[in-house]
């Protein structure tokens, strides 16, 4: 059962630099947000959708090589490893008795960890055969951590445990961080595989996708401004998406609907 | 907090990996192929499976953790706990497997057969005379279904012990606890899929040798991400 039917298409975007805008932006949105609370959602959202672009970005070059268990695995498993790493991030530097401020550089770490050594255990006792697959997954795992702790901070208005635990796990948000973010990751690549697939493409379902998130977690903290601009981006990139979908199509046809009778 | 109260959660939370990983071995999943019926077993990836049960089994044992009286500290209620999930992660995959079935029975119109053994272990019935010319089996059998059963209670029981552990941790809060058994339980549930390499159809499957790489891979990442939420519980 080989996924990524077409394998390869042509990279347009470097890997590694959809992966550096994607790790400085939402570190700059974690700290934004945290400073300034009341912004938090505007633009602490809005900066975590890049985390979540590059997440798709990994996602769409290591599920080319053909998984065998179906892309949303390795979305799930990024997640995963995301969720206890920003968890960690949270209480380790409460453990540790270091500034709060540290929150993400932790994250980072920890995921960087966590990643290298589910990758080599997916390659050694395991035996995946995807050359690249430690690599990815540390990338996977540390865009996992980044999307949950940034749509968390934005939502809880903060990183440090007396801010976050009670403003995003008590309420139950880090469950919609999971799941929402790992649409983000997982569902581009997945949607879009096969012959034809482009680049372009997938990563314009990829920004569609993340701004859904954020518009999820806008209403979820009934933020006005966050659900207008979200919502309208939302909208016109998932429009260029359909439009380039129907352009790169060698034809479209609607079904029609079926007969009354055989004739 | 003494080393005792440290010792025994990591264990339980090593030891719950690796339970789960081998239980995702022992679900029959036979993925797209399955879902046109051209294959053994339900027709979705072992991911979703896996987590199907486990959530379930995670819910039921949160659930029974949550009662009153219960004490997650007393072996015996650690044991309810455990079977709480078991109880409630098998409900989940047997109602799967159940409804599947009726649907690839009486909707799509096939004879549930294994590929992967040539008479049903279970009810010796005679398999490969049963199966379509060009697929790999079809529906739920059997040898499946109980196979499948055995996968859920075991997940169950991985799942409820990492809960039970995290509270021996002192993440008492049941979010929190949640939450990171979830995380823990994806990392571990997609390692045995990718031991797996696609599809399995239970305990008899060829590929079911394989499971001590799995188990191997969970134990050591389960151990590192013990040791994570140790540290993390000091900040309690």
């Amino acid at each position: 059962m080989s996924h990524g039917g077409g394998g390869h298409a042509a990279e347009l975007f470097p890997e590694t630099q959809v992966l550096g805008i994607g790790l400085v932006l939402a570190l700059i949105g974690m700290y934004i947000a945290n400073f300034l609370p009341e912004y938090a959602m505007l633009i602490g959202g809005a900066l975590t959708v890049p985390a979540c672009v590059a997440g798709a970005n990994t996602t769409r070059k290591v599920a080319a090589y053909g998984l065998g268990t179906g892309v949303p695995s390795i979305g799930m498993v990024s997640l995963g490893m995301g969720t206890i790493s920003a968890l960690a991030a949270v209480y380790l530097p409460v453990a540790l008795g270091i500034d709060s401020m540290a929150t993400p550089i932790i994250a980072v770490i920890v995921s960087l960890l966590i990643g290298a050594i589910v990758g080599k255990l997916t390659q050694n006792p395991v035996g995946m055969k995807v050359p690249i697959i430690v690599s990815s997954m540390i990338k996977l795992s540390l865009m996992g951590a980044l999307s949950i702790l940034g749509f968390c901070t934005a939502f809880a208005g903060g990183f440090s445990a007396k801010v976050f635990i009670p403003g995003a796990i008590e309420t139950g948000m880090i469950g919609l961080a999971f799941i929402a973010a790992g649409i983000a990751i997982l569902h581009p690549f997945n949607a879009c595989l096969g012959p034809n697939e482009s680049h372009r493409r997938t990563m314009y379902l990829a920004i569609a996708c993340g701004l859904l998130a954020w518009l999820v977690f806008a209403i979820s903290k009934l933020d006005a401004i966050s659900v207008v601009i979200s919502a309208v981006l939302w909208v016109a990139t998932y429009a260029m998406f359909v439009k380039m979908s129907l352009n790169d199509a060698s034809d479209v046809l609607y079904t029609p609907e079926l007969p009354k009778k055989e004739e | 907090m003494d080393i005792s109260s440290i010792i025994l959660p990591l264990v339980e939370i090593t030891l719950a990996g690796a339970i789960i990983n081998a239980s995702v071995h022992f679900v029959p999943v036979g993925g797209a192929p399955a879902a046109m019926a051209t294959s053994t077993g339900v027709g979705t990836g072992t991911t979703q499976l896996a987590a199907g049960a486990g959530f379930t089994g995670l819910l039921a044992a949160a659930g029974m953790a949550a009662q009153p009286g219960i004490i997650a500290s007393n072996p015996l209620h650690a044991l309810l706990i455990m079977l709480s999930g078991a109880v409630g992660a098998m409900i989940m995959l047997g109602l799967t497997m159940l409804i599947g079935q009726l649907i690839y029975v009486y909707g799509v119109g096939i004879v549930p057969a294994a590929d992967k053994c040539d008479i049903d272990p279970i009810t010796k019935d005679p398999q490969s005379a049963f199966i379509t010319p060009g697929t790999t089996g079809h529906g739920i059998p059997t040898v499946c279904f109980v196979s499948g059963l055995i996968g859920a209670a075991l997940g169950g029981i991985g799942g409820g012990m990492a809960y039970v552990g995290l509270l021996g941790l002192g993440f008492t809060i049941p979010a929190i606890a949640g939450v990171l058994a979830v995380g823990f339980f994806f990392m571990n549930a997609v390692l045995a899929s990718y031991n797996i390499g696609g599809t399995i159809e239970g305990f008899h499957d060829p590929k079911f040798k394989k499971m001590p790489n799995g188990v191997i891979a969970s134990t050591v990442s389960s151990l590192v991400a013990a040791l994570i939420l140790v540290g993390m519980s000091m900040g309690l």
